[in-house]
């Protein structure tokens, strides 16, 4: 397939999954910012007014732990079932395997587009001082679109193969989400050494960095973002390479 | 300029079927398949149901790939009729046939302009904003038949799309696809209909469990097969 044929599709197939998914719901897009605003709000219930903590700026904290937390964990999730979701057309044309986990990336990078932009007029809003540093938040979602790439191909790729391996993903993004400091400040609980382990998670790292950018004007974590910019970068290029090998296989294990 | 489209030799093709967590059970669909098929002509695959007609398909348009063997191909774009071609079921007839138009090689803005085209074939015109979903299994098929009869191809492979909708639209399907392949189209069809088979093609291929049992010219085939059939019953 050309490149240009695989662009055209990419695009079409991204905005038409959109208006799909949109069609399925009496909210059509709306969903976008309803779905974390939902997931905060359940915080905000349990530890802000059950547990009395958090304290002044929960919201604004929770919101900047929950909406990068979201992007990774519905993007993983649902480029588990990309290629098994794509089998009509696999059975049909000899079609890139990988176009299938890259839909469902660009499908939610859009939708995050707009999450983040009405978080920071929310963050503006809500006396959140806007500063220069908010300049370099392009750096840190550019730093996990490659994460959450890397996590969709990986996940996408074995899935096929491995069929059990969603309900290991569904238990590791509820791991992730405990130990990823979204509704509690790791600062305060760890110890150092407690710290350095729990920043070896590249989601809790990318949310300090949000975190620094958006609460506090405070430069993000630039260590932290170029070691996961690598890993990522060479998990997608040893991905692509194992997708460009194995798509034929695809195509058989989809109906084997 | 070589003259043959597509080459193939000794191809054998085996499905993994899982019985257990370590125990794999395995399925030859195609065993050592050798034939070529020369440019501009038709070339009919007939055998009974599981003789691997639709795998071997898959193996020329290069979506399998086989365990063994060698396949030479000089076509720079196969495209595979089917019906359907991942329709989305929330979306228009009309969204439908242009992302199935582009996935099958065409560019956006030219497809586009071919829409209405592909939508007054299928005779969809008045539900072509209506979501796929709502339509019949036969408004879906003549959508995804008129989709892939209105983009090119060097090769075409077509698998038991002509009984198509009802018998109007047969007429209207055969007489494009004879028109096709008229106009020095490579096509490899396979179907069960014996009369199409001998009607449209230049040679035929008789598959039985995965083996080449007989090929030649399409009415000594057709007629060895008809033999075949009517000694089983």
């Amino acid at each position: 397939m050309k490149f240009s044929t695989l662009n055209d599709a990419f695009w079409l197939k991204l905005w038409f999954s959109l208006k799909s998914e949109a069609a399925k719901n009496y909210l059509n897009y709306v969903w976008w910012l309803l779905e974390p605003a939902l997931h905060v709000a359940v915080f905000y219930f349990v530890f802000g007014l059950i547990f009395q903590r958090g304290g002044e700026g929960f919201i604004a904290f929770l919101l900047c732990g929950q909406i990068p937390y979201l992007w990774f964990s519905r993007t993983v999730n649902n480029a588990a079932g990309s290629i098994l979701g794509g089998r009509g057309l696999i059975q049909q044309m000899a079609i890139p395997t990988a176009f299938f986990p890259a839909v469902v990336v660009g499908k939610d990078a859009l939708k995050q587009t707009v999450v983040f932009a009405v978080l920071l007029l929310f963050l503006a809003t809500q006396g959140a001082q806007p500063s220069w540093m908010w300049l370099t938040l392009p750096a840190v979602v550019f730093t996990q679109l490659l994460l959450v790439t890397g996590g969709a191909l990986l996940v996408a790729a074995v899935t096929p193969f491995v069929p059990d391996v969603r309900f290991l993903i569904q238990a590791g993004m509820m791991m992730l989400l405990f130990a990823s400091g979204i509704f509690y400040d790791y600062s305060e609980l760890l110890s150092e050494q407690q710290q350095s382990f729990f920043l070896m998670n590249p989601v809790a790292n990318l949310i300090v960095s949000y975190r620094n950018v958006l609460l506090h004007g405070d430069w993000p974590n630039w260590p932290g973002l170029f070691w996961i910019s690598m890993l990522s970068g060479a998990c997608i290029m040893g991905m692509l390479i194992f997708y460009r090998r194995a798509a034929p296989v695809y195509a058989r294990l989809v109906v084997e | 300029m070589p003259t043959t489209a597509l080459e193939l030799r000794d191809v054998t093709l085996e499905y993994r079927m899982r019985r257990s967590f370590f125990r794999h059970s395995f399925r030859r669909a195609l065993d050592g398949v050798s034939f070529d098929v020369e440019k501009g002509e038709t070339v009919g695959i007939i055998g009974g149901n599981g003789s691997g007609k639709s795998t071997l398909l898959r193996v020329l348009g290069g979506i399998y790939r086989p365990n063994s063997g060698h396949i030479a191909c000089w076509c720079e774009n196969i495209m595979m009729l089917s019906l359907g071609l991942g329709f989305d079921p929330e979306l228009s007839g009309r969204d439908n046939a242009l992302i199935g138009g582009v996935l099958l090689g065409g560019r956006r803005r030219e497809v586009k302009q071919r829409v209405d085209q592909m939508i007054a074939f299928a005779e969809l015109e008045e539900q072509s904003k209506d979501p796929v979903k709502t339509y019949s299994s036969g408004m879906k098929a003549r959508l995804g038949f008129s989709v892939a009869l209105t983009m090119e191809a060097d090769l075409l492979l077509i698998d038991e799309v002509l009984g198509v909708g009802d018998q109007a639209f047969q007429q209207k399907a055969k007489a494009a696809m004879l028109s096709r392949i008229n106009s020095e189209q490579t096509v490899v069809f396979v179907s069960h209909s014996l009369a199409m088979v001998t009607q449209l093609c230049n040679r035929v291929v008789w598959l039985e469990r995965g083996r080449v049992r007989q090929q030649g010219s399409a009415v000594d085939i057709v007629e060895a097969y008809k033999i075949e059939q009517q000694n089983k019953t």
